[in-house]
């Protein structure tokens, strides 16, 4: 056979090497890891696929499929590629409206629903979908008194399938040597927040792609263990999970209950995962309010040698080579502290850990690399096959999603826009000329680049830094643009910075910025240094934490293009007040009330003032009303 | 035994504590396989009437025939291994215990190898163990609760902890199931989990169920018969959509004018 194109064909040939031989894929059971083979799995896969033969599903049809990451919905995907279908992804939340808007603009001939929940969604849509001809299910839980012909088992569609491998014994090996790498694997519907959802298309020779590339970065051995924890509608489980499980032979756990993942993640300790930001974040926070419940002893040696970690993972982040002392130190830590947490949260054996979503705090990434977890931004979307950035091992940059990863080349447009090319561009999305149209523009070499819709830029050091959505971007007066929500997202990374406003606009020339300290924090960063304050005013006003916050500014002004720079900023007097309208009560801003309100300052930063006298009102708790009278300095930065 | 057939007879069952008369010559029957509700005001004598069952009390007079014994003259101990097993108001957990060793203690009336044996833990008695565990974890699997297969019990949120009970309760394998309130304190979502557990518990497991509830929506949907009690009293008994419009029902409920 030739070079494997397509998901298949790499599976039967990790089955031809494998066999009965070694374990494919893992499933907790009543309280028990299953394992099955690469033979067990070829099996499933095999007559699961004949039996949709049987079924009449042709080549090029779709299927689509919802239901809770396990093995037979692995099996399923595998045994419907096997046959030329194409899958249909969707979420389990998905309510009955999107599953029937989806299920009717992709012409799925058949829906893969793994329990009650699902089906009954389905038989809700049942006269929606015509061209559905089976319901097929395999947690049978709740259905046993359903006795509709729509619905069909999964052991009942193998058993069709059984009963045709014995009249045609290569009839699937022959259909797996059809697929070629250009057939369309998966419709990949991406959750547009305006409009209706688009169908990516992408091929078995994009997600392998993917796959491929990934491996190049952060190599997935067959002694290596994925959690399958991403839902299955996204593509990132595709080609984290699947394809890497297909191409290197990387084993695949599938937990026992979507509530049970994070045990299941400390079971079977994966070398690689990814967790969404937000995720990252509780996991610091838990981490630090599992030590404050810890002994006394933990909670020293915790105290004692977490600065010894941020002090090494500081090095490495900016290259400087670690010390014989701190080496040793480091060690013991890593003994003693460290190894014992990463085992908790399941990360003891990680090698690489990926985080994608909003932008992670410096602080949470040089946490976890303190504790020594090897924790990476990835940057990408469903067009371009999931991630097309990474960071790579000893080159993280906060302010960055990392380099393009091999194969992968990223370009900013004229308008700032970051656009993607190179294998895992996606095939467009289907029925919608329009909107591939949009997406994708062609080089003189022919090349397509997916227009990522984001804003952006590739740094000095070949590392690309994403802002907002273009959308979002404002345009100053000198035509250069800038985005308030990341100036304003990354200075409130500074502990000692509670809200920003960033301020600029078509008629400025400069950006600028509304401070407001964090009165707790850098109170306390005060009286360390014995700097005596009385006020909220009156610290905000403080020379030193001027200083301090102009460091954070300068900070970000470094991972900024130079025009969109902060130039001036202010420490305001007052926090902003969700009693004053300042803020909704989910603390947003509410820019037009805070223009209008402290238009002054703002003329005042732009007039080059060094300070401003403001007469503010304020309005007590008790509803009376007041003025506070007060001079704000003016902070100014260079370039 | 057909689905028609008389399982659980309960006989002019009268109960007093002292003076006070807590059930009064109180009859009804439960049949096999259907759910069979108790409901009635507070102070009506639904949980005496399951405690009757259940061998936690003794009534004066009367009798409740199951199986072919009078479960009044049957030590209570006895009662649990003929295949009746309750769940009560208030949880009644070892709260310093997994959800696991809850569940596997409960099994220890069917464990046949003497304590010496399962200390040595060899041979049968390791095999007993795993097939108890076998049980177990499908109960866990059943009830969705793998999550809090290891978490203290004590420490569970309560909906969770009336969800471990009966667990336990199902644990024993029984064939009668009593539950006094499982749904008592639980929010709409929590009550919907609990009503689809009951039912799938009565379809798939076969379990003939008394159930003690205030929630007349609930009761209405999930029960086979209604059985209403009022100081004591038995004042009907029929299906719930009779109930419904029962002049009787609707006075004990809402009370005199």
């Amino acid at each position: 056979m030739n070079e494997s194109q397509t998901l298949p064909q790499h599976f039967l040939s990790q089955v031809r090497k494998y066999g009965r031989h070694k374990v494919a894929l893992r499933q907790k059971e009543l309280g028990i890891w299953r394992e099955f083979t690469w033979q067990n799995s070829y099996e499933q896969v095999k007559h699961f696929g004949l039996g949709l033969i049987t079924l009449g599903v042709q080549r090029g049809d779709k299927i689509a499929t919802v239901g809770d990451n396990d093995r037979q919905y692995l099996w399923a995907y595998l045994g419907l590629l096997s046959i030329g279908a194409a899958q249909v992804g969707i979420y389990t939340d998905a309510i009955a409206s999107e599953m029937s808007y989806v299920i009717q603009h992709s012409d799925s001939v058949l829906a893969l629903a793994k329990d009650q929940e699902q089906c009954d969604k389905l038989l809700e849509i049942r006269s929606e979908l015509p061209a559905v001809r089976k319901v097929i299910y395999w947690d049978e839980r709740g259905l046993w008194n359903y006795d509709d012909p729509w619905l069909m088992s999964f052991e009942a569609v193998q058993a069709l399938g059984r009963d045709m491998a014995e009249k045609e014994p290569d009839r699937f090996e022959l259909e797996v040597a059809l697929g070629q790498g250009s057939d369309l694997a998966v419709l990949c519907y991406t959750s547009g927040t305006t409009g209706l959802p688009k169908g990516a298309m992408l091929s078995h020779a994009n997600v392998l792609a993917t796959a491929r590339v990934f491996h190049a970065v952060d190599p997935r051995l067959d002694t290596d263990n994925h959690v399958s924890l991403l839902p299955l509608g996204w593509i990132g489980e595709h080609v984290l999970g699947i394809a890497p499980h297909v191409y290197t032979g990387l084993m695949l756990n599938f937990p026992e209950e979507p509530e049970t993942v994070r045990e299941n993640v400390r079971e079977i300790a994966p070398e690689g995962l990814l967790y969404n930001s937000r995720l990252w974040d509780g996991l610091v926070g838990s981490v630090q309010v599992r030590i404050n419940d810890s002994s006394w002893l933990n909670r020293r040696l915790y105290q004692w040698f977490l600065p010894v970690g941020y002090k090494a993972a500081d090095k490495r982040f900016s290259g400087q080579p670690i010390g014989p002392g701190l080496r040793v130190a480091y060690a013991l830590g890593d003994r003693l502290v460290f190894a014992p947490i990463r085992d908790k949260l399941g990360l003891s054996r990680v090698r690489a850990a990926y985080t994608a979503g909003a932008a992670l705090s410096p602080d949470a990434m040089r946490f976890f690399h303190a504790l020594g977890i090897n924790l990476k931004q990835i940057y990408g979307s469903t067009e371009v096959t999931g991630g097309a950035t990474v960071h790579r091992d000893g080159r993280i940059k906060f302010a960055s999603v990392g380099q393009p990863a091999p194969e992968i080349e990223v370009r900013t447009s004229p308008a700032g826009e970051l656009q993607i090319t190179g294998p895992t561009v996606f095939q467009g999305y289907y029925k919608n000329p329009e909107a591939t149209a949009a997406a994708l523009s062609y080089d003189q070499d022919g090349r397509a680049w997916f227009c990522t819709g984001d804003a952006g830029y590739v740094d000095e050091d070949g590392h690309v830094i994403y802002l907002d959505r273009v959308k979002e971007m404002l345009t100053l007066a000198n035509g250069e643009k800038y985005s308030p929500q990341f100036i304003e997202g990354r200075l409130k990374f500074s502990p000692y910075i509670r809200d920003v406003m960033a301020v600029g606009g078509p008629n400025r020339d400069f950006v600028t910025a509304l401070v407001i300290i964090d009165f707790e924090n850098a109170g306390k960063w005060a009286e360390k240094r014995r700097l005596n304050y009385t006020t909220f005013v009156d610290l905000s006003q403080k020379e030193e934490v001027y200083n301090l916050i102009k460091e954070a500014v300068a900070q970000v002004n470094a991972s900024l293009p130079p025009a969109a720079r902060l130039r001036r900023f202010v420490l305001m007097h007052k926090e902003f007040d969700a009693d004053e309208a300042e803020m909704t009560r989910s603390r947003k801003l509410r820019r037009n009330v805070l223009y209008d309100r402290y238009g002054q300052i703002i003329e005042a930063m732009y007039n080059g003032q060094e300070s401003v006298h403001v007469r503010a009102p304020v309005r007590y708790q008790d509803g009376r009303e007041g003025f506070v009278e007060t001079s704000i300095r003016i902070a100014a930065l260079g370039d | 035994m057909d689905q028609n057939s008389v399982l659980l007879s309960i006989e002019n069952v009268s109960l007093s504590f002292g003076g006070a008369a807590a059930l009064s010559e109180v009859s009804f029957d439960v049949r096999q396989g259907e759910i069979r509700a108790i409901i009635g005001p507070n102070g009506a004598g639904k949980t005496s009437m399951l405690n009757c069952i259940s061998g936690f009390y003794r009534p004066q007079r009367g009798r409740i025939l199951y199986d072919n014994h009078d479960l009044t003259q049957t030590p209570n101990h006895q009662i649990a291994r003929l295949g009746i097993a309750r769940t009560f108001q208030n949880i009644a957990l070892y709260t310093g215990l997994s959800t696991l060793d809850n569940l596997m203690a409960a099994r220890h009336i069917q464990m046949k190898q003497s304590s010496l044996a399962s200390m040595v833990y060899w041979g049968p008695a390791q095999r007993e163990e795993v097939e108890h565990r076998r049980v177990v974890e499908e109960i866990i699997d059943f009830l969705e609760i793998a999550h809090i297969r290891k978490a203290v019990v004590g420490a569970l949120p309560y909906g969770l902890r009336k969800r471990v009970e009966l667990g336990r309760a199902l644990a024993l394998e029984p064939k009668v199931l009593l539950l006094d309130e499982p749904m008592a304190g639980m929010n709409v979502e929590e009550k919907e989990d609990m009503a689809r557990f009951i039912l799938d518990i009565h379809e798939r497991r076969g379990a003939t169920i008394v159930l003690i509830e205030h929630d007349m929506g609930l009761v209405m949907d999930i029960a086979s018969r209604v059985v209403v009690l009022d100081f004591g009293r038995k004042i009907a008994d029929g299906l719930p959509d009779e109930m419904k419009h029962d002049e009787r029902v609707i006075h004990a409920y809402l009370g005199q004018e």
